[in-house]
């Protein structure tokens, strides 16, 4: 992980002392809200529905198990016991209270943390692969890249009053867990044929109003060029992006207006220019980086082990587990083990005080401290043993942490809808909430197979209903909640935006609706391992419709 | 009949707040039953008095709802501000919580 | 005129505004500054012209176009009409830093003091602050921060290379 430098500490010093200040003209009277506002949201705090909203970053989703506790010590002392991870892998607390806030931030720093740019119309907190350093299908670790663009981004002084906010992924693996394609910018680390390292830069991508795929633009950038080239994209976004129509604020709106082509030449004219400044990373630049990113000292171990084998021909529930929720390790005898955020109790993405600090100890206890945030709403341990999965479940499962989903239909992602979200045109967690109990069958789940369901409370998109398999947006209509449905929308390497079926239903209906929509795929499937996604891009929509509305 | 409260979130807290004029004075209750319910004529006096509770920094976002008078109190008309005032109509995450359903889909 | 900071110290405004040219022997004496289109316009006289002379630019004026007559501008006024709108931001990088412009870069509109921090480090070195904008507080503001990562008009590299 990163280690911060006294600089570092430093800044989120003079960061505190800032906003304290900020907060205390605000009270005074001396700020109005409307400039507060853009102070505010830069330090990630929203005024929601119910109360303020503090969004705390997790820089490309990794945390340390102190970080963990401290965010559960933030959830007890100034909050109402929990927190929520969002798709962009930070934080949110749902009650704060604004003179609480410099303290919280105060808390955060002392352990790394804090809301920087966790809002705002400038760069937001970098999103990655959740199983960085660990894939298997890894061609390059892509942290040190997050963590080059954490610092060129952070406070940058001519791009923080952006169009609109402005969102980068990078991903460092064959299949894409970080859903770079809708990002404003994303960023891929490839290896062309001669095995030399490249990025392939897509701009433009987004949900929303508007949903795009992000264009590639550069296919294969030096990765020294890296910071020169994303200035000189932002450079020409900060000119050109609209700020007459917040709808058409963002990039993807922009390249879109300018012209793909046209958009890339404009980036490439700006880039020759600066391209060898002091931003060009040299090799030492990055070899510093990375050092901060080694692999902990793993065990040589065997990949087999016969008491877990023992285990899961013993014990059944376990092996559905270990089966949906465990994947592979680039080091033989260990294994990157999913937390389930998903479970019939809670709303997708709620996690307790008491299951924070709990994690915590499970993190030190079974992987090497190490604690990832993914995009779809869930926690990984990275680093865990092959032997120790086992007991591992045992405590995951006390802490109803262990729901065998990972990937399935009751993985769900879904945003806070109106229960919580000022912007809200419907709720979405209660539909949420229904869909898990009516599909709690694991056969059931286990016989559908890979599928993604993902649910928006309003059309900003939070929830990534586009890119989902099976996508519900929540609209008002004439004061009732009714819900749309969107189908063959995919956030992996295969992006695609998912199209409307057809009229929206009632709450009453949708669970329904989606029932019918799982019974024309598996009559329909070719056989067990065609997924649900190329199901449906083989029958495209009608035998669907026909089924929901015929 | 339709009544308006005014209904604005308190600057220090954030918390969801209805404007009370009563005889000793205004203040901002988290309470709906405790906010002064006017017809639509009268909703000007309500305005000025939250705009006022605005400008001393007192609260934020201040707008009228529509309510109306029913056995149990006052009740607002749209969804969104039934859950403004009554807060989420999901069961909160505590240790050990399960599903509720109190207003739920 | 108003509050007005330069190079970190409140400092009288000797600059006057001033737009309508039309004929060049009304033009006041004495230091001013007129909008872009008059200075393309009536270039070659307003050279004649004895007193100093500054351009006030749109936020979506291209500033490569004045970059040939840098040197005979005193003053560049580059303007935020909201406190949201950042193209300036831009503008003025470009021409400290690709143009190598070395006169006064002046920001106005919504100059307030949780932005100065961001305009200095893009090379504004003076500010006609909004008139609600208390001076003290605004100084102290430009070191609020003194940790930067990345390069910009007062480092020419990024932290990690310092
Ligand atoms: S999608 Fe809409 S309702 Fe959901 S969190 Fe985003 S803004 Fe709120």
């Amino acid at each position: 992980m990163y280690q911060y430098s006294q600089a570092d500490h430093q800044l989120l010093q003079e960061r505190v002392s800032q906003f304290r200040d900020q907060v205390q003209r605000r009270l005074n009277g001396d700020l109005s809200e409307e400039e507060f506002k853009h102070q505010r949201l830069r330090n990630g705090l929203y005024l929601q529905l119910h109360a303020y909203m503090l969004r705390v970053a997790v820089p490309y989703g990794l945390l340390s198990s102190n970080q963990m506790r401290t965010l559960a010590h933030i959830a007890r002392k100034y909050d109402r016991g929990y927190g929520h991870f969002s798709t962009r892998q930070n934080i949110q607390y749902n009650w704060p209270k604004l003179e609480d806030v410099p303290q919280i931030l105060d808390d955060l720093a002392k352990v790394e943390m804090h809301a920087i740019q966790t809002s705002g119309n400038c760069i937001r907190n970098t999103t990655s692969d959740p199983l960085a350093g660990v894939a298997r299908d890894e061609i390059e670790d892509p942290r040190p890249y997050c963590e080059l663009i954490r610092q060129w981004s952070t406070f940058h002084p001519e791009f923080n009053f952006l169009p609109r906010k402005f969102k980068i992924a990078v991903s460092g693996a064959t299949h894409d867990r970080a859903a770079v394609a809708v990002h404003d910018i994303g960023v891929r680390l490839v290896k062309n044929d001669a095995g030399k390292l490249g990025l392939e830069i897509y701009v433009g991508g987004g949900l929303g109003r508007t949903p795009m795929i992000g264009k590639l633009i550069n296919p294969f950038l030096d990765p020294h060029d890296m910071l020169t080239y994303l200035e000189a994209i932002l450079r020409v976004y900060n000119r050109l992006g609209r700020r007459d129509n917040m709808y058409k604020a963002r990039i993807k709106i922009t390249v879109h207006e300018t012209g793909e082509d046209k958009f890339r030449e404009l980036v490439e004219e700006e880039w020759s220019q600066i391209k060898d400044n002091g931003l060009r990373l040299r090799d030492e630049d990055i070899e510093n980086i990375k050092a901060h990113f080694k692999d902990p000292e793993y065990e040589t171990l065997s990949d087999f082990d016969a008491d877990y084998d023992a285990a899961i021909l013993s014990d059944p529930e376990f092996a559905h587990w270990a089966d949906k929720n465990v994947e592979l390790h680039k080091k033989d005898g260990y294994r990157v083990v999913y937390l389930s955020l998903k479970s019939r109790n809670q709303p997708a993405g709620d996690v307790t005080a008491n299951q924070m600090d709990a994690i915590a100890d499970l993190a030190d206890k079974y992987s090497l401290g190490a604690i990832r945030s993914t995009h779809r709403q869930n926690l990984v341990l990275s680093d865990v043993k092959l032997k120790d999965l086992h007991r591992l479940w045992k405590e995951l499962k006390s802490l109803d942490l262990a729901t065998p989903n990972y990937n399935h239909l009751t993985d769900l992602i879904s945003c806070p809808g109106m229960d919580y979200c000022a912007l809200a045109t419907a709720r979405s967690i209660p539909i949420a909430q229904a869909l898990t109990e009516r599909f709690d069958s694991y056969d059931y789940l286990n016989d559908l197979g890979d599928i993604s369901l993902n649910i928006s409370g309003c059309i900003n998109a939070c929830g990534h209903h586009h890119v989902a398999n099976i996508g519900i947006l929540g609209v008002n209509k004439k004061g009732v909640e009714v819900y749309q449905l969107t189908l063959g929308g995919s956030a992996r390497e295969d992006a695609s935006i998912g199209k409307i079926i057809g009229p929206a239903f009632t709450a009453d209906e949708i669970v329904d609706a989606v029932s019918k929509v799982l019974d024309v795929y598996l009559e329909n499937r070719e056989d067990e391992t065609e997924t649900f996604l190329t199901t449906y891009r083989r029958l495209g929509q009608a035998p669907f419709k026909e089924r929901l509305y015929g | 009949m339709t009544l308006q409260v005014y209904s604005a979130s308190l600057l220090k807290e954030g918390l969801v707040a209805y404007l009370c004029i009563d005889e000793d004075g205004i203040s901002w209750s988290t309470d709906l039953n405790k906010a002064t319910a006017v017809d639509e004529n009268s909703i000007d006096s309500l305005k000025a008095e939250a705009e006022r509770s605005e400008k001393e920094n007192i609260v934020v976002g201040a707008y009228a709802v529509e309510v109306t008078q029913t056995a149990n109190g006052l009740e607002p008309v749209e969804n969104r501000e039934r859950i403004r005032a009554y807060g989420p109509t999901i069961s909160l995450p505590q240790s050990g919580s399960g599903l509720s359903g109190q207003h739920a889909a | 005129m108003g509050k007005f900071i330069k190079d970190r110290k409140p400092q009288e405004d000797s600059w006057m505004p001033y737009t309508g040219l039309e004929d060049i022997d009304s033009l006041p004496g004495g230091d001013i500054y007129i909008p872009m289109e008059e200075w393309q316009n009536k270039r070659e006289e307003l050279l004649l012209r004895n007193g100093k002379l500054g351009v006030i630019l749109e936020n979506t004026d291209d500033v490569a176009a004045l970059k040939d007559d840098l040197d005979r501008l005193d003053l560049i006024v580059l303007q935020f009409p909201k406190m949201a709108d950042g193209r300036a931001f831009t503008q003025a990088r470009l021409l400290r830093e690709r143009y190598g412009y070395k006169g006064e870069i002046r920001a106005v509109g919504d100059v307030l003091q949780d932005q100065v921090f961001y305009m200095q480090r893009c090379g504004f070195n003076s500010f006609e602050l909004r008139e609600d904008q208390d001076i003290p507080s605004v100084i102290a503001a430009f070191d609020e921060m003194t940790v930067t990562y990345q390069p910009a008009c007062d480092e020419e590299l990024p932290i990690w290379r310092r």
